[in-house]
């Protein structure tokens, strides 16, 4: 990942990269650019911590726990990925701490949400979520594959919903989908599979409202190639602009002192309706309230 | 080249937007003979009927029964308030009639068992209208039959109409009395979005869920057995006033262990550039597919064009004409219609039961 982060940092404003620890690896931050270089994030944090101002860390859930509360008893601003014990464990440190959900960065996302946000789409009614990935694609658990697409829900809804349905398929392990209601009549219907064949994967969300609708649609964004039979589709791509305006924003907060757009509690609660998914798939319940909309 | 028969149709009631008997006219194999009605009907009812007899240069008769005896007919085309459409069904059924009947197949199940029960007694052919023949329906079928996905797992249907229906929501003014749902049916007739037309009010689900949950039926030829719905009424006065719903999210467990879902809507105007997002998407054990039902399409664009005429036009759409195809196949060869009384009173037992799940809010089984 370091070339993916080193790619951004002509985009970065007020900010550069000032050091770098590889994490569970032997890598080097050469791509970063001029660098200071730890061996390891502990010594990073021991022997360099006046090197750097915040820290941005890209692990696995329990290497990322563990290095986001030592780099915020620093009193360093963290943006880490989820973290193994949940933010709750870390939120009571006064540093900074974002959690990393580049989802919300997406350009196609960010459309959709200013578009809501300004009034023009009117009351959120109806979010649908397509998403489908090549199997171990993005993550270890069923829980953390559909967490992006629970915070996505929640907060285009601005909350968690009041009601969760969901189901798997018996065939496929891979595959779940979910229904939640949201107060003032709002709906979402998702479903995430990651049992494509391996290349590449296909998003699609439509958010409807009382006086609009807003398709982000990766059918919508297809180009052909043909190279003998059937042509093949390739993806417009949108970048990394979703890491760009993740690290911005981090910058940002940090710069004006201010909460960053996503916190703890919004990963928290996207966990809390993740947990309800699953809990709805095992017990073939419906979770919260039980009285009609 | 042997000579075929052409069948001899009486159109039952043309209360709509009158595109069934229209396709019955003009296939090569079908003839409209004559409009019939009950002499009872509301006078609206008898105008339409007679402007559409005008139109076709057949008679328009008052009494159903009468039209049956005297006009040799093989088939009814019924096409009433929806509420009438299994009553009409069952009296053509017991003449001895086949029938083709308008969506929705009716406001209750009793209605759609004793039509099924009618069609089985006389051994006559029934089809409910559908749209399982558009072009991009039938590339999801041939890719799905064909095992390019391999074994079906899921699918999902998305059905967004991007059509007003009157008053938005939030519209009625204090003192002002609730919208009647007939008389705003008929002011919907002028731009042909009364489908939801007759006295019994109809949200979404029942007037539009056939059509999605049709192409649900022949993609993976099960039937629905549980469903989970939210229900509610975002977009139109209309709808809010008579209590029924104009968006829906249906969750779905088939036959096989195949799941899915239904979103559909009526979200207005303003919500697509053409007739609104119509999308299947299906995932299988070696694969997924993406299907949006409007193509093939041309885009037309030009000054001064209305803001209501759609910008994407559909091209190539032979559902009618393959519709009627079908039909003349079963009553030819003995074939069951691609969609039949039974596929569709199971259809309508799945749409009753997500009204009831958006009302209770829990899941309902469905008893086929």
């Amino acid at each position: 990942m370091a070339e993916t982060y080193g790619a951004l940092s002509t985009r970065l404003h007020r900010a550069a990269w000032a050091a770098y620890a590889p994490v569970n690896s032997g890598g080097t931050g050469q791509a970063l650019g001029p660098v200071q270089e730890a061996a390891s994030a502990e010594a990073l944090f021991t022997d360099q911590k006046e090197a750097f101002d915040a820290v941005v860390i890209d692990a696995g859930q329990a290497e990322a726990g563990r290095l986001a509360k030592a780099a915020s008893a620093l009193g360093k601003p963290v943006l880490a990925g989820v973290v193994g014990d949940g933010f709750n464990t870390l939120g009571q440190a006064d540093a900074l701490l974002m959690p990393a959900q580049p989802w919300r960065f997406m350009p196609s996302i960010q459309s959709v949400k200013r578009s809501l946000d300004a009034g023009k789409l009117g009351q959120a009614g109806l979010l649908r979520i397509h998403r489908w990935l090549p199997p171990g694609a993005d993550a270890d658990s069923l829980a953390e594959r559909i967490l992006p697409d629970a915070d996505l829900a929640c907060w285009l809804f601005g909350g968690a919903p009041e009601t969760v349905w969901s189901l798997q398929s018996a065939a496929n392990p891979d595959y779940i989908q979910f229904h939640l209601g949201f107060a003032n009549d709002g709906m979402a219907m998702i479903d995430v599979a990651a049992s494509l064949p391996s290349g590449g994967d296909y998003f699609s969300l439509t958010m409807i409202g009382g006086t609009g609708a807003a398709y982000a649609d990766d059918h919508h964004n297809m180009n052909l190639l043909y190279g003998g039979g059937q042509p093949n589709a390739l993806r417009a791509s949108q970048g990394r602009a979703d890491l760009v305006g993740q690290l911005q924003e981090f910058v940002d907060a940090i710069g004006e002192q201010r909460e960053p757009s996503v916190t703890p509690a919004d990963t928290e609660q996207a966990m809390a309706v993740v947990a309800q998914v699953l809990e709805s798939a095992e017990s073939q319940q419906v979770i919260g309230r039980k009285e009609g909309n | 080249m042997a000579e075929t028969k052409t069948f001899r149709a009486g159109v039952f009631s043309v209360v709509k937007h009158c595109y069934l008997p229209r396709a019955v006219a003009a296939h090569p194999r079908f003839e409209l003979i004559v409009v019939a009605d009950d002499a009872n009907q509301p006078d609206w009812v008898h105008e339409r009927n007679q402007k559409f007899a005008d139109e076709f240069g057949i008679p328009y008769v008052r009494d159903v029964a009468k039209a049956i005896a005297e006009y040799d007919l093989d088939l009814a085309a019924v096409s009433p308030e929806a509420e009438r459409h299994c009553d009409l069904g069952v009296r053509a059924s017991d003449a001895g009639l086949h029938v083709i009947a308008d969506k929705p197949m009716s406001t209750r199940l009793s209605e759609c068992d004793r039509l099924v029960e009618a069609v089985r007694r006389n051994n006559v052919k029934f089809m409910l209208w559908n749209r399982n023949y558009l072009p991009a329906v039938i590339q999801a079928k041939d890719a799905i039959a064909n095992g390019a996905i391999g074994e079906l797992q899921a699918i999902h249907v998305d059905f967004y109409f991007s059509k007003d229906a009157g008053p938005p929501k939030g519209t009625r003014r204090e003192g002002d009395p609730p919208i009647n749902w007939l008389d705003r049916q008929m002011e919907a007739h002028a731009d042909g979005s009364d489908g939801g037309v007759g006295v019994e009010a109809m949200g979404e689900l029942e007037i539009e869920g056939i059509y999605p949950l049709g192409y649900i039926h022949l993609l993976t030829g099960q039937n629905v057995q549980r469903v989970f719905a939210r229900t509610a009424t975002h977009f139109h006065q209309a709808n809010a006033d008579n209590n029924v719903d104009d968006l829906a999210t249906v969750s779905l467990e088939m036959g096989e262990g195949i799941v899915g879902s239904l979103c559909i809507g009526r979200i207005g105007a303003a919500s697509h550039p053409d007739i609104g997002e119509i999308k299947i998407h299906a995932i299988g054990s070696k694969g997924g597919l993406v299907i949006t039902e409007a193509r093939p399409e041309v885009s037309i664009h030009y000054r001064d064009q209305p803001p209501l005429e759609f910008k994407n036009e559909r091209i190539a759409n032979e559902n009618d004409f393959l519709l009627m195809d079908d039909f003349a196949r079963a009553l030819d060869t003995g074939s069951e219609p691609i969609l039949n009384a039974q596929n569709g009173r199971d259809i309508a037992a799945t749409v009753f039961a997500a009204v009831e799940s958006g009302k209770t809010g829990q899941p309902v089984e469905i008893t086929h």
